[in-house]
C-alpha cells in the first residue's frame, strides 16, 4: 500500500495508517464508553429515560457530596506537598551522586512504582497499626504508654499515600534537575549568594518544569488511589473513588455514578490544566532569566 | 560573608538536604522490607516485630486456591494485554513519531489520555458500555480494558526510542537498496527494542497490578489478584497476604534487575 | 506490506477473541460462584463446605465471592438474566428483599435428602437455613477488665476511642441500631432514638468497619477493644489466641436465621443445589459446630453441644426463648434511608 500522506521518497517516516488499529480500538473501547458515561449522566432517572441535569444538580447542591469532593481535593494537595518536600532532596542527591549510587537511588524509587499497590498499602497497615512498628518502637522507648491512633486517620493516610506515589514525583524531578547547568549554581555560589539562597533563587526555579510535572502526576494518582484510601483511611473516611464505587456497585445508581465520574474527571483535568499553565509560565520565566 | 561562615552555611545546606533525602529513601523502601519480615512471622497477627519466625504462611499459600485462581487470571490478562499493547502500540508509535502533522499530535494525546484520566471513571464507563452491547464481563472484557490503560506505556517508550534514532541511518539503508521492511527488521527494530521491552515491562506490571479497571470488570468467576488481595485484607487480615506480598516484592525486584541489565531501565525512566 | 501488517493484526485479534477464550462461551465454562459472608464465614465455608461439595460433585470448580447480602442483591439485580452469582446467603432482612424482587429460584425440596431433617424454622422452600447467628457484645478481655453486661456499656467514657461498630449495610449494624433504639424507647419502625445515641457514641468510636468480618480484623490488629459483635465472627480468632470474648447483653442478644438460595437464572443450578445440600448435611453441620467455627446448626440430627450449648443455647427451643428475634419486614421498610443517613452522619 502506498501511504499518500508522505512523500514516497521519505524513508525516515511511517504512514499514519499504522496508527489506525490502535485508533480504532480507542474509538470503540475508550471514546465510546466515555461518551456513553457522559450520555448516561445527563439523565434524571435511574433507568436513563428522562433527560436532564438532575444528577449534576443533585451532586452540586448536596453538602455531603461537595464535602466528599472537597476532602478528596484537599487530600491530593497534602500528599503532593509532602511528596515534593521529601522527593526533592532525593532528586538533588541523585544529581550529586556517583554513577553507581545514582542507579541505586533510581531502583529504590522505582521499586514502589512497580510493586503492587495492594502490597504497598498492606505494608502501611503493618506500620501504622496499634501493634505496628511505630507504636511498638515508641512504647519500648517509653515515649508513650498507650498506642497512638494512626491507622484510619488523615495524617496516616497522607504519609502512606506520599510513599505510594513518591516515584511519580521523584522521576520528573530527577530529569529536570539533571538538565540544569551546574555552572549556574556554582557561579551563584561563588558570587557569595550562599547555598540556601542559590537553591531557592536558582535551582528551584530552574527545576520548575519537573516540579510541575511531578505535582501533576502525584496529585492525579493520590486522589484516585482507591485501595490506599479505603484500607488506610478506613470505613469512615469517604473520598470520590469510593463514593463513585458505592453508587455504582452497591446502590446501582448508574446515572448518579456516571455524573460523579464526570465531575471527578473534570476536576482532575482542571487540576492538570492548572499545573500545565503554571508549567508553561514557569518555562517562559525560566527562559527569560 | 567570611569563609568560615560560608563553609558552615554550605555544610548546613548539604547536611539538611542529604538527611531529608536519606530519610525519604528509607521511607520509600521501608514498607517493602517490613512486609518481607512480617511474612515470616510465626504468629497470627501483623505484630511487629513478629513474636517468632516460621515459613508457615508460605506453606499456607500452597493451599490458598482462591488466591492461586486469581493469580492465574491476572497473569493471563496481563500477558494478553501486554501482547496486544505491543502489537498495537509499536505500530502506532511508528506512525506518530517524527510526524509533525496535527492528526499525529491529536492521536498522540489520545493514546496518552488513559494515563491522566481517572481510570476508575474509565472502568465504570467500560462496564456500562459492555453491558449496553451485551458482552458479559469475562477475561476478554478485562483484556480489552487493561489494554486501553496499558498501551500508553508502550507507545510512550517506543516513541522515545524512535526519537533517538538517527534518520540518516534509515536514509543510508534505503540508498543501499534495502527495502523498508528489511530496514525495519534489521535496523529500526534492534535499535528500538530496549524501548519496546521496557514499555512492555511497565505495561505488564501495571496490568498485573491494575485495580480501577478490574474493580468494575471482574467478577468472582474472573477474579483478579489485586482485588482478591484487597478484599481479603478488608474482610480478614490474613497473614497469607503478607507471604504473597513478599513473593511479589521479590519477583518485582528480580524483574527490575533483569530489565536494568537488558534495557537500562533506570536511565530510560529518569533520562 | 502495510496491508499485511494490518491483516496480521486483525487476524491476531480475531484469533485472540475467538479461539483463545473458551471463556467467551461464558456460561458453560464458569465455575459455581458462591457469595458467602466475609471473615469467619468465608473461612468456615472454604475449609469445610467446599471440600464436602467437591466430594459430592466430583470436583466441580467452585469459587467463593464473600460480600454482604445487600451487595449480593445489588450484583444480581444488575444482571438478572445473567447473574454473576449462583448461590446467595442472606440474613432475614435481605432474604425478604431477594424473594420480593424475584431473584431466587425455589429450592427443589422434593429432591433434597436433608430438607426434611431441618428444624421447622429452617424449612423454607425459597431457600432453607443452614445456620443461625447470634449478635451480642464482643470485647478484648486483656484491655476490658470488667466484662460488659449491657449495650449501654459501649457508651462508657472509659472506652474513649476504643469502640468499633459496623455500618448499617450489615445485619449486625442494623440489628444493633434497632436494639439501641429500643433501649431508648424506639422500635423496628422508629430508630431516631438510636441515631441520637449514635451521636453521643462518637467520642468512643475508634473505627467503623465495612462489614462484620472487618470488625474481627480490627480486634486482631488491636484497633478496637469492644464492639457489638457476632458470636461466630470472633471464634476463629479466639482459637488462634487473639484475646477476644463474646457476651450476651442483659437486654438480650439478637438471633436470626441465615438462609441459602439458588439464584434465579443461574447457569449452574445443579451445582448450586449440590452445594446447598452439602450445607444442610449433618456431616458438614456437625463439623461446623466444632471449634474453631462453633456455628449454630439447623439440622435436627445435629446436637448443640460444647461451647455453643454453654454460651448460647442447648437447643432451638432455648434459643428461641432466650434471644431477641427482630421484625425484619418492618425494618426493611426504612432500612435504605437509615443506611444513607448513617453514611452521612457518622464521620469520626
Amino acid at each position: 500500500m502506498k501511504s499518500a500522506a508522505i512523500a514516497p521518497g521519505d524513508v525516515t517516516r511511517y504512514g499514519l495508517g499504522l496508527a489506525a488499529p490502535l485508533a480504532l480500538v480507542f474509538a470503540v473501547f475508550f471514546i465510546a464508553p466515555l461518551a456513553q458515561l457522559f450520555y448516561l449522566s445527563l439523565h434524571n432517572d435511574a433507568v436513563a429515560t428522562v433527560w436532564g441535569l438532575g444528577q449534576y444538580v443533585k451532586f452540586l447542591t448536596d453538602p455531603f457530596s461537595l464535602s466528599v469532593l472537597g476532602a478528596t481535593l484537599l487530600l491530593g494537595a497534602e500528599v503532593t506537598l509532602l511528596c515534593l518536600v521529601l522527593g526533592y532532596p532525593i532528586a538533588w542527591l541523585h544529581q550529586r551522586a556517583g554513577h553507581w549510587l545514582q542507579t541505586v537511588i533510581i531502583l529504590i524509587v522505582l521499586l514502589p512504582l512497580l510493586t503492587s499497590v495492594v502490597v504497598r498499602t498492606f505494608a502501611w497497615i503493618v506500620i501504622l497499626g496499634r501493634q505496628g512498628i511505630i507504636n511498638s518502637t515508641l512504647q519500648s522507648l517509653g515515649l508513650i504508654s498507650t498506642p497512638l491512633r494512626m491507622l484510619y486517620t488523615q495524617g496516616g493516610l497522607v504519609v502512606a499515600l506520599a510513599q505510594v506515589q513518591m516515584p511519580l514525583m521523584v522521576l520528573p524531578l530527577i530529569t529536570a534537575i539533571g538538565r540544569i547547568d551546574t555552572n549556574l549554581a556554582d557561579a551563584s555560589a561563588s558570587l557569595g549568594a550562599g547555598h540556601w539562597r542559590t537553591f531557592f533563587r536558582v535551582i528551584l526555579p530552574l527545576s520548575m518544569p519537573g516540579i510541575i510535572a511531578g505535582c501533576t502526576l502525584t496529585y492525579a494518582a493520590a486522589i484516585t488511589a482507591f485501595i490506599t484510601q479505603s484500607l488506610v483511611g478506613g470505613g469512615q473516611m469517604l473520598f470520590m473513588p469510593m463514593y463513585l464505587y458505592q453508587q455504582a456497585s452497591t446502590l446501582q445508581n448508574w446515572p448518579f455514578a456516571a455524573a460523579i465520574s464526570i465531575i471527578f474527571l473534570v476536576a482532575v483535568l482542571a487540576i492538570v490544566a492548572l499545573f500545565s499553565t503554571l508549567g508553561r509560565r514557569a518555562r517562559i520565566n525560566g527562559d527569560a532569566t | 560573608m567570611s569563609r568560615k561562615q560560608h563553609n558552615l552555611e554550605a555544610l548546613s545546606f548539604h547536611i539538611a538536604m542529604t538527611v531529608i533525602a536519606v530519610l525519604a529513601l528509607a521511607l520509600v523502601v521501608a514498607p517493602s522490607l517490613v512486609v518481607v519480615i512480617v511474612s515470616f512471622t510465626s504468629g497470627f497477627s501483623l505484630k511487629f516485630p513478629p513474636p517468632g519466625y516460621s515459613l508457615r504462611w508460605y506453606v499456607e499459600l500452597w493451599n490458598a486456591w482462591q488466591l492461586q485462581f486469581a493469580a492465574r487470571n491476572s497473569l493471563v490478562v496481563a500477558l494478553w494485554a501486554t501482547g496486544l499493547s505491543i502489537l498495537l502500540g509499536v505500530a502506532a508509535a511508528l506512525a506518530i513519531s517524527r510526524s509533525k502533522s496535527v492528526s499525529a499530535r491529536v492521536l498522540d494525546s489520545l493514546f496518552m489520555s488513559p494515563l491522566v484520566l481517572p481510570a476508575l471513571a474509565f472502568g465504570l464507563a467500560a462496564l456500562m458500555f459492555f453491558s449496553l452491547i451485551g458482552l458479559p464481563v469475562s477475561l476478554l472484557t478485562l483484556i480489552i480494558g487493561h489494554t486501553i490503560v496499558c498501551v500508553p506505556y508502550v507507545v510512550r517508550n517506543t516513541v522515545a526510542a524512535l526519537a533517538q534514532l538517527e534518520p540518516t541511518l534509515l536514509e543510508s539503508s534505503a540508498i543501499l537498496g534495502a527495502s523498508r521492511l528489511y530496514t525495519f527488521r534489521r535496523i529500526v527494530l534492534p535499535l528500538i527494542r530496549p524501548g519496546i521491552i521496557s514499555g512492555a515491562f511497565i505495561a505488564f506490571m501495571s496490568s498485573f497490578d491494575n485495580v480501577p479497571v478490574s474493580l468494575f470488570l471482574r467478577d468472582a468467576a474472573t477474579d483478579m489478584l489485586p482485588i482478591r488481595m484487597w478484599q481479603d485484607l478488608e474482610g480478614k487480615l490474613d497473614v497469607t497476604i503478607a507471604a504473597l506480598s513478599s513473593i511479589l516484592i521479590i519477583a518485582t525486584v528480580a524483574l527490575m534487575a533483569l530489565m536494568e541489565r537488558t534495557t537500562g531501565l533506570s536511565k530510560r525512566l529518569a533520562g | 506490506m502495510m496491508i499485511d501488517r494490518r491483516r496480521l493484526l486483525t487476524s491476531a485479534l480475531t484469533l485472540g477473541a475467538m479461539h483463545a477464550f473458551p471463556g467467551l462461551s461464558y456460561a458453560d465454562a464458569r465455575p459455581l460462584v458462591f457469595a458467602t459472608f466475609t471473615g469467619s464465614w468465608e473461612e468456615a465455608h472454604k475449609a469445610v463446605l467446599v471440600p464436602a461439595f467437591r466430594k459430592a460433585s466430583g470436583d466441580a470448580p467452585v469459587v467463593l465471592d464473600p460480600m454482604l447480602s445487600v451487595d449480593q442483591i445489588a450484583k444480581v439485580n444488575a444482571a438478572k438474566s445473567n447473574p454473576p452469582i449462583d448461590v446467595m446467603l442472606h440474613d432475614p432482612g435481605p432474604a425478604l428483599v431477594a424473594i420480593g424482587q424475584d431473584l431466587v429460584e425455589p429450592f427443589p425440596v422434593e429432591n433434597s435428602a436433608y430438607y426434611k431433617d431441618l428444624i421447622p424454622e429452617a424449612q423454607d422452600p425459597n431457600g432453607p437455613a443452614p445456620f443461625f447467628q447470634v449478635v451480642g457484645l464482643t470485647y478484648n478481655p486483656d484491655t476490658v477488665k470488667t466484662p460488659p453486661t449491657s449495650w449501654a456499656d459501649l457508651w462508657n467514657p472509659d472506652y474513649k476511642g476504643r469502640v468499633g461498630i459496623t455500618n448499617l449495610n450489615s445485619t449486625l449494624g442494623t440489628g444493633w441500631l434497632v436494639e439501641v433504639a429500643r433501649m431508648h424507647g424506639g422500635s423496628e419502625a422508629n430508630v431516631d432514638a438510636g441515631f441520637k445515641a449514635l451521636e453521643a457514641l462518637k467520642p468512643n468510636l475508634a473505627a467503623v468497619a465495612a462489614n462484620p468480618g472487618a470488625l474481627a480484623t480490627l480486634y486482631q490488629q488491636g484497633q478496637i477493644d469492644i464492639s457489638p459483635g457476632n458470636f461466630n465472627a470472633i471464634q476463629i480468632l479466639k482459637a488462634r489466641g487473639v484475646p477476644v470474648e463474646f457476651v450476651a447483653p442483659k437486654e438480650g442478644a439478637i438471633a436470626f436465621k441465615t438462609t441459602i438460595h439458588i439464584v434465579k437464572n443461574s447457569p449452574n443450578k445443579e451445582l448450586a443445589f449440590k452445594l446447598i445440600e452439602a450445607a444442610l448435611s449433618p456431616e458438614v453441620q456437625t463439623t461446623l459446630t466444632e471449634p474453631p467455627y462453633l456455628i449454630v446448626p439447623t439440622n435436627a440430627k445435629v446436637a448443640m453441644t460444647g461451647e455453643i450449648a454453654k454460651v448460647l443455647a442447648k437447643d432451638t427451643d432455648e434459643l428461641k426463648k432466650k434471644f431477641v428475634f427482630q421484625d425484619w419486614k418492618t425494618i426493611n421498610q426504612q432500612r435504605a434511608s437509615w443506611i444513607e443517613k448513617f453514611n452521612r452522619d457518622i464521620k469520626i
